[in-house]
C-alpha cells in the first residue's frame, strides 16, 4: 500500500483525535496529601467494582450523595467492573492514599485471594466503615416436603449428592455460604450438588420452574415469591434473627453454629492518614444512623450493618479466616 | 388515567428522556443498558413518580431502535441488539436507500413494541409460566439453533462463515468459567477474567475496521459519508411496503416477545432468531444479505418486541429478563413498586400505569425516532473524513466509559485490526458475533444440564420442548436435502 494512496486528510484528523484522547485518558497528576482539617480539599470519588444499576452501585451512589452533603465537596461514583470484582478493588487499592478515592468494597475481597483471582486482601486497604450485610438463606418451594431445616438436613443425610441447589456461579458468595454451612452441619461438601447460575435471579426462576430443589441467596432477593406463598425460607445464616423477618430461624437457632453474610463497606487505600480515615468513618456513621439511610436500605431490601473503622478491621480479619477454611475444604483454593 | 400522563410536566421530561435514549442508542459503544442506567438517577428528581417511570420506560424502548441508525448507515451497530441491521439495512443504505430502510425500521420498531407490550398486557402470566419450563436443556437447543444461523448470515460463504463463528466461540471461552470456577486463558490478568467484553469487540470489529477501510480507500474526502436518497420515498411508500410484509412483522414480533420473555435470552438473540426464521421460510432466500426488505423488518420488529417480552418475567416474578430490566427493577424499588406475583392483586393501578406508559411510548417513538434518524442522516452527510473521526472518537470514548477501563480501548483497537483483516479475506463478521454471544450459552447450558442429570444426555432429547426444538432443527437442515432428492426422482 502506497502512502500516496492513503486518505491523508482522514489520517491527519485521526492522529489529532487520537492524541487528544490519549491526553484526556491520562490519570490526573497528584497533589499533596492533606490533613484531616482540610479534608476534603477537592472533589472525591467512590470506586464501585460492580456494574451500574446493581445493588452495590445503588449503595455507592447513595453514599456519594450523602458524603457530598456532609463534606461539602462533590463525590462521584466510578464503576470499574470486571474480573469478578478484582479490577475495581485493585484500582481502589492503588489509588493515591489521601482519602479522595474511596472504594465500595464487597464480600469478594475476603475470598478472591484464597481462590487465586487476585492477590488483594483487606490488608491492602484502610477499612473505613461497614455499611451493609445480607445473610445467606436457604429457600425451597412451598410445595416441597421440607418444612424446616431439620427436614432438609435429614433428606441430605439420607440421600447424599441428590439435592440440587443453585444461587451463584461455582465459587460465588452463596456457593461458599452453603458449603460452609454443610461443613458446620457435619455434611460432606458434595452432599449437595451445586448448580452454577449467573446469579440469584435466574436461579430463583429455576427453583420456581422445578429445575432445582433449593436456592441459597439473601432473603430480600426472593422476598416477592416468599410473600406470595410460592417459596419458603428455611433458615437464615445470620448471627441473630433479622429484624425484618423475626419468625425466620437462624442456623445457630437450629443448632448449626454458622453465619455467612455478603457485606459491603467503604475502604480507603493503604497509607491513608489515620485522622482522615477516622473523619470519613465518623461521617459514614452519621450517615448510616440517619433516617434517610434507613429509608433507602428498607426500600432496597438491604440489611443495615454498621461497623466503624476498627470494628470493620476486626470483622475483615475474621472473615478472612472463616472463608479460608471453606475454600480449602471445597477445593476452590489456588 | 391517560389524562394524568398526557400532561405538560410529564410529557416534556418523557420526550426529552426518549430523545436522550435515541442519542445514546445511536452512539456506537453506548448501549441501551447504559442509557437506562444514566436516566434512572435523573428520574428520582421528578416530583411525580409517573414522570420518572415514563422516562425510564421511554428510554428502554427508544435506545433499542436507535441502535439500528448507525448499523444501517455506517454498518456499526449502536447496541448489540442491532447487529442484524448491519446486513440488509446497510445494503439498502449503500444503494442510497438508507433513509427508506430506517423509516421502515422505525415503524416496525413501534409496531413490534406495541405487539410486545400487547402480549405483555394480555397473556403475561401464561407466557411467564411457559418461560418457567425453560431450563438449561431448552436453552442449550435454543443456542444451537441460534448458532446454526451463522450459515444463514454467511452470505453464501459457508466455510469462511464457519471459521468466523468458530473464532467467536473460541474468543468467548476466555475468562472465569462460571461452571467450574476455573480461569481460562487469563494469564493471571484480572482484566481478562471477565472475558472479552462483547461491546468493545463489536465496536472494534465493525466501527474501527470501517474507519481503517475508509482511510485506505480513495482519497476523495469531500464526498459525504452516506449516499443520499435519489428519489423521495414518501410515507405512503413506507407504509405500503410494511403492509405487504405484515405477516413478517407479526411473526417476528411474536417470536421476539416470547424470546424476550425467557430469562436466559434477550433482544439480541430475538433479532437474530427472527432474521433466521424469515430467511429460512422466505421464497426469495437469495435476496437476503443483499438489501431484502424482510431482512430489515424481521430483526427490528423482534428486538423491540423483546423489550416488551423482557418485562413479563420482570413483572410476574420480579425477576429481570436482561440487563436493562435488571436496572429498571432496581429503580422500581426506589419508587416502592415491588414487582412479583402479588403486584397484580395488591397494586393494580400501578400495573395499569406501567402498561399505559409502555403503550404510549410506542407512539412517542415515532416522532422521537424521526428526529433521530433525520439528525443522524444530516450529520452523516458531512464529509467522510469528519464523520469517520467522530466514529472513532465515539468508539473509544464509548468503550472506555463502559467500565472506565483503558483495557477495553485496547480491545477496540485490536479487534478493529482483526475485523479489517477478516473482511479483507472475505470472512463475514456476523457469524463471529453470533459465536461470541451464543458460544458460552451452548457450553454453560450443556455442562450445567449435565451436572443436573449426573451426566445423562437423554433429557436433552426427551423433554417436550427439547424434542420440539430438535425436530425443528432437524427439519431445517434436512428439508432442503430431502426436497432436492424428491425433485430429482420426480424429474427422472
Amino acid at each position: 500500500m502506497m502512502i500516496g494512496k492513503l486518505n491523508t486528510n482522514v489520517l491527519i484528523t485521526l492522529s489529532i483525535a487520537a492524541a487528544s484522547l490519549l491526553v484526556a485518558c491520562q490519570p490526573k497528576s497528584a497533589s499533596v496529601v492533606g490533613s484531616a482539617a482540610d479534608y476534603p480539599s477537592k472533589s472525591g470519588s467512590i470506586i464501585c467494582p460492580w456494574a451500574p444499576g446493581g445493588g452495590t452501585d445503588r449503595l455507592a451512589r447513595f453514599m456519594a450523595d450523602q458524603l457530598q452533603k456532609e463534606l461539602g465537596k462533590p463525590f462521584v461514583v466510578v464503576n470499574q467492573t470486571g474480573g469478578s470484582g478484582a479490577v475495581g478493588h485493585s484500582a481502589g487499592a492503588l489509588a493515591k492514599p489521601d482519602g479522595h478515592t474511596l472504594t465500595m468494597a464487597t464480600f469478594e475481597l475476603s475470598t478472591m485471594h484464597w481462590m487465586g483471582i487476585s492477590h488483594l486482601t483487606w490488608k491492602d486497604y484502610e477499612p473505613v466503615a461497614e455499611l451493609n450485610a445480607d445473610a445467606a438463606a436457604i429457600i425451597v418451594r412451598s410445595d416441597s416436603p421440607w418444612k424446616s431445616l431439620k427436614d432438609l438436613i435429614g433428606y441430605i443425610e439420607a440421600n447424599p449428592g441428590k439435592l440440587t441447589m443453585s444461587g451463584t456461579a461455582t465459587g460465588g458468595a452463596w456457593d461458599l455460604a452453603r458449603a460452609g454451612f454443610q461443613l458446620e452441619a457435619g455434611l460432606a461438601v458434595d452432599a449437595v450438588r451445586w448448580i452454577p447460575s449467573k446469579g440469584s435471579a435466574p436461579s430463583i426462576v429455576e427453583l420456581l420452574g422445578g429445575h432445582v430443589d433449593a436456592v441459597c441467596c439473601s432473603v430480600p432477593e426472593a422476598i416477592s415469591q416468599i410473600e406470595a406463598g410460592q417459596l419458603r425460607a428455611l433458615v437464615v445464616m445470620a448471627p441473630e434473627r433479622l429484624s425484618a423477618y423475626p419468625n425466620l430461624p437462624t442456623a445457630i437457632d437450629e443448632g448449626v453454629n454458622w453465619s455467612a453474610v455478603g457485606w459491603r463497606g467503604i475502604v480507603a487505600p493503604k497509607g491513608t492518614p489515620p485522622d482522615i480515615v477516622k473523619k470519613i468513618s465518623d461521617v459514614c456513621i452519621k450517615i448510616v444512623e440517619s433516617e434517610a439511610y434507613g429509608e433507602f436500605m428498607r426500600k432496597n431490601g438491604f440489611n443495615v450493618e454498621l461497623k466503624s473503622n476498627e470494628a470493620f478491621a476486626t470483622f475483615l480479619e475474621e472473615q478472612d479466616a472463616q472463608w479460608k477454611t471453606v475454600i480449602e475444604a471445597t477445593g476452590y483454593a489456588r | 388515567m391517560i389524562s394524568d400522563l398526557l400532561q405538560f410536566h410529564v410529557l416534556v421530561p418523557w420526550l426529552l428522556a426518549m430523545l436522550f435514549g435515541i442519542f445514546v442508542g445511536a452512539t456506537p459503544g453506548l448501549t441501551a443498558t447504559m442509557a437506562v442506567a444514566l436516566i434512572v438517577p435523573v428520574s428520582f428528581y421528578m416530583p411525580d413518580p409517573n414522570t420518572g417511570l415514563a422516562m425510564i420506560i421511554g428510554v428502554s424502548f427508544t435506545a433499542i431502535f436507535a441502535g439500528d441508525i448507525p448499523a444501517t448507515y455506517l454498518r456499526i451497530p449502536g447496541t448489540p441488539a442491532s447487529a442484524a441491521a448491519t446486513l440488509d439495512g446497510h445494503q439498502l443504505a449503500k444503494q442510497g436507500r438508507g433513509g427508506f430502510a430506517l423509516m421502515i425500521d422505525l415503524f416496525c420498531s413501534s409496531i413490534g413494541g406495541l405487539i410486545g407490550v400487547g402480549l405483555l398486557i394480555l397473556i403475561a402470566p401464561q407466557l411467564a409460566r411457559f418461560a418457567l419450563r425453560f431450563s438449561n436443556f431448552e436453552y442449550f437447543w435454543l443456542a444451537i439453533f441460534g448458532l446454526s444461523m451463522s450459515a444463514v448470515v454467511s452470505s453464501g460463504n459457508t466455510l469462511r462463515g464457519l471459521i468466523s463463528a468458530g473464532l467467536g466461540i473460541l474468543l468467548a471461552t476466555v475468562g472465569l468459567d462460571i461452571v467450574s470456577g476455573a480461569q481460562r486463558f487469563t494469564f493471571g490478568n484480572a482484566e481478562l477474567m471477565s472475558g472479552f467484553g462483547f461491546i468493545p469487540v463489536m465496536i472494534g470489529l465493525f466501527g474501527v475496521s470501517e474507519v481503517i477501510r475508509s482511510v485506505l480507500s480513495s482519497p476523495s474526502t469531500s464526498e459525504s459519508a452516506i449516499k443520499t436518497t435519489a428519489s423521495k420515498d414518501s410515507i405512503w411508500e413506507v407504509l405500503k411496503t410494511i403492509w405487504s410484509k405484515k405477516l413478517t412483522v407479526l411473526k417476528s414480533s411474536v417470536a421476539g416477545t416470547v424470546i424476550g420473555a425467557l430469562p436466559g435470552a434477550g433482544a439480541d438473540i430475538a433479532a437474530w432468531a427472527a432474521y433466521g426464521m424469515e430467511q429460512r421460510t422466505s421464497k426469495d432466500k437469495e435476496s437476503f444479505g443483499k438489501g431484502a426488505i424482510a431482512g430489515v423488518i424481521a430483526p427490528t420488529s423482534a428486538n423491540n418486541a423483546a423489550v416488551g417480552g423482557a418485562w413479563i418475567p420482570a413483572l410476574v416474578f420480579g425477576i429481570p429478563g436482561d440487563a436493562v430490566t435488571a436496572i429498571v427493577l432496581g429503580a422500581f424499588m426506589m419508587y416502592e413498586i415491588k414487582p412479583g406475583p402479588l403486584i397484580f392483586q395488591q397494586n393494580p393501578e400501578q400495573v395499569h400505569s406501567i402498561f399505559l406508559i409502555a403503550l404510549i411510548t410506542q407512539f412517542l417513538l415515532l416522532p422521537c425516532g424521526y428526529i433521530g434518524l433525520k439528525t443522524f442522516g444530516w450529520i452523516l452527510r458531512l464529509p467522510r473524513n469528519v464523520v469517520m473521526v467522530a466514529v472513532l472518537v465515539f468508539s473509544v470514548v464509548g468503550a472506555y466509559s463502559l467500565r472506565n477501563s483503558l483495557f477495553d480501548v485496547y480491545l477496540v483497537a485490536g479487534f478493529g485490526l482483526v475485523g479489517f483483516y477478516l473482511e479483507s479475506q472475505k470472512a463475514p463478521l456476523a457469524p463471529l458475533i453470533l459465536g461470541l454471544i451464543l458460544g458460552p450459552m451452548v457450553e454453560e447450558n450443556l455442562r450445567t444440564g449435565l451436572i443436573k442429570t449426573e451426566g445423562d444426555l437423554t433429557p436433552f432429547f426427551t423433554r417436550p420442548i427439547c424434542a420440539v426444538l430438535v425436530l425443528i432443527l432437524a427439519a431445517a437442515f434436512l428439508a432442503p436435502v430431502v426436497l432436492s432428492w424428491i425433485r430429482k426422482r420426480v424429474q427422472v
